[in-house]
């Protein structure tokens, strides 16, 4: 395998040699060729799929090849040479919690990512502060009237340890709190899918989810008074929001740099990424 | 394609054909059954194969295990929490127990009655009618039965229990109660049809009443077919995923009501695999837990082939 990949490698550098000496003005993107795997990330595969689709109508000669399955699974296949590409939803080159650094890894920023608290829509509650959102996830507040609502029980509903939508919501919304598991009243799911359909049809209950799966059957509640918008997102009044990363192992080279560079590039973020409703990198400086 | 069933019809009309003719159909035939032969063994090796492959890779993994965790740890520690490298699968085991225990209570007693129904009791047309639905149902993705359980028994326990969440043991055994009621039924159908008519004669004969027929001597001498039909059931609940995964609530922990938020082998399996590194405890715990079901799974199988051996002595 890695003979292999050598090989592919000084071919490809070959023919970058080949082409950059006798082309010349020929456009160089055109004459980039190879297999680029990605894997990883759920929440970044509808991206990778609209970039890999464009790139390749501009570059014929390369095949990119995305699946999604879970976070750690990116840097991971990075790391045994199954992929070149491995998106996550944390930056895994630095230790988070739950999760060691994969070193020699370098993470590149493609998107933001921003998520919202939501709750059943028979909930009173607007807004919520991050200490309140610590104590109903730390099972301290267990009834909706200690932060404002009705006198209900508080139905939690969380993702599974190891899901980045968690590993993000409990850095950012939670400031590092934990997530404490109950006897009652509290429920893990698998997917952002199906932490939808749990808090759109169990009353009481509270859960957080990318902001982009937020439609009409759940309600986002503020967060410290802001509304979860990419609006507030951008404007920095919005705090829950996080970078999805492509894991490469060292630094990019060949075409999966050019990849990283279209899909970081102002034409894919300004278009397709922002109709996908992520948030462009360069919106954040 | 291949037919060698040809080979049958003796190659002897030697007014039709010559010689060379007859042998060269006699070469053709032997060609193609030696063929057919090859392809057939071939297959079942192949099935082999793939059954050796799936033990000794889950069984590989999971042996991983033993040098990182004692097994007393996995089997008798409640405690599954992986971000401080706690592996007991205790939990998890009892709660599969449990709920099969359950699903076999709610399914058995249902499905032997409409299996009587529909082998004894009710008239042609509605055996015609009933027999196919059965088959339909056996046949619906569990997915499905996951999601009805999600949006239709959840609300419905929720109103009736006056919980506020209504995921645990009891949601998750209805639905696979339901979903192996079927399977259940029809096997039975199958064994309480081939108690032969005698039997029922000479019960009738002695002055027996209907229901008497049916419990002393039907039921009893359909018993162990009933017996297999209720472990294939059996397997069918301990090996199902989607169904369980969208009613049970995912904690791990020991389901002490039928209310607690639980999880089983299965769906702590399907919720974790796809977030744990390869090369960590955690993975080769999960691999442990398939391995288990896997080893459950056969014996059952093994207790299935066991109790028809015995039915044909008998």
């Amino acid at each position: 395998m890695k003979l292999f990949k050598k090989i592919t490698f000084s071919a490809l550098a070959a023919v970058f040699a080949v082409t950059a000496s006798f082309a010349g003005a020929a456009s160089a993107a055109g004459s980039l060729s190879g297999k680029i795997t990605v894997n990883g990330s759920t929440a970044l595969l509808p991206l990778t799929l609209q970039a890999a689709k464009e790139f390749q109508k501009m570059n014929p000669k390369v095949r990119i090849a995305a699946s999604g399955k879970g976070s750690v699974t990116g840097p991971q296949a990075v790391k045994k040479g199954i992929a070149d590409i491995g998106a996550c939803d944390w930056d895994a080159s630095i230790d988070v919690p739950g999760f060691k650094a994969f070193s020699g890894q370098v993470a590149n920023k493609v998107a933001v990512i921003p998520f919202a608290t939501i709750v059943n829509k028979n909930v009173g509650v607007d807004n919520l502060t991050t200490e309140q959102l610590r104590g109903i996830y730390s099972g301290k507040i267990t009834n909706w009237k200690e932060v404002g609502g009705a006198d209900a029980d508080i139905v939690v509903i969380t993702r599974a340890f190891g899901s980045g939508t968690r590993v993000n919501y409990q850095a950012k919304a939670l400031a590092g709190g934990d997530i404490v598991k109950k006897e009652k009243n509290y429920k893990e799911t698998g997917s952002s899918g199906d932490m939808k359909t749990a808090v759109a049809t169990t009353p009481n209950a509270i859960g957080y989810i990318d902001l982009v799966y937020v439609s009409g059957d759940v309600k986002a509640v503020k967060y410290n008074g802001v509304a979860a918008t990419t609006g507030n997102v951008i404007n920095g009044s919005y705090k829950i929001w996080a970078y999805g990363y492509y894991m490469t192992k060292g630094q990019p080279t060949g075409a999966v740099k050019a990849f990283i560079d279209y899909v970081q590039s102002k034409k894919f973020q300004q278009g397709s990424l922002k109709k996908l409703k992520f948030i462009p990198i360069s919106a954040m400086k | 394609m291949v037919q060698p069933t040809y080979d049958s019809t003796p190659a002897v009309n030697g007014s039709l054909h010559s010689k060379g003719d007859t042998r060269r159909r006699h070469f053709r035939h032997l060609v193609s059954n030696t063929f057919a032969r090859y392809y057939f063994l071939f297959s079942i090796l192949v099935l082999c194969l793939v059954l050796a492959l799936v033990i000794v890779f889950i069984g590989k993994t999971a042996m991983l295990l033993l040098g990182q965790i004692s097994l007393a740890d996995f089997f008798l520690s409640f405690n599954w929490t992986p971000e401080e490298d706690k592996f007991g699968a205790a939990a998890f085991i009892i709660n599969t127990l449990s709920l099969t225990a359950l699903t076999l209570l709610i399914s058995v007693p249902v499905s032997v009655g409409m299996a009587v129904l529909t082998a004894e009791i009710a008239p042609a047309w509605l055996k015609r009618f009933i027999r196919p639905i059965l088959d339909l149902l056996v046949g619906i993705p569990s997915i499905v039965y996951g999601y009805l359980g999600l949006t239709v028994l959840l609300p419905l326990l929720r109103r009736a229990s006056g919980e506020s969440l209504g995921d645990g043991l009891l949601a998750a055994g209805l639905v696979l109660a339901l979903m192996v009621l079927p399977t259940i039924a029809r096997i039975s159908d199958d064994a309480i049809t081939a108690v032969p008519g005698k039997y029922r004669d000479a019960a009738y004969a002695l002055g027996s009443t209907r229901l008497q027929v049916i419990l002393r001597v039907v039921l009893p001498a359909a018993g162990r077919g009933i017996l297999a039909a209720v472990i294939l059931g059996m397997t069918r609940a301990i090996g199902e995923t989607m169904a369980v995964v969208m009613v049970i609530g995912n904690t791990p922990q020991l389901a002490k009501t039928l209310f607690t938020p639980a999880s089983v082998l299965t769906s702590n399996i399907v919720m974790q695999i796809s977030n744990v590194e390869f090369d960590s405890t955690w993975n080769y715990a999960l691999h442990m837990m398939a391995f288990l079901l896997l080893l459950i799974s056969f014996l059952l199988i093994l207790v299935i082939r066991f109790l028809g051996r015995k039915r044909r002595e008998g």
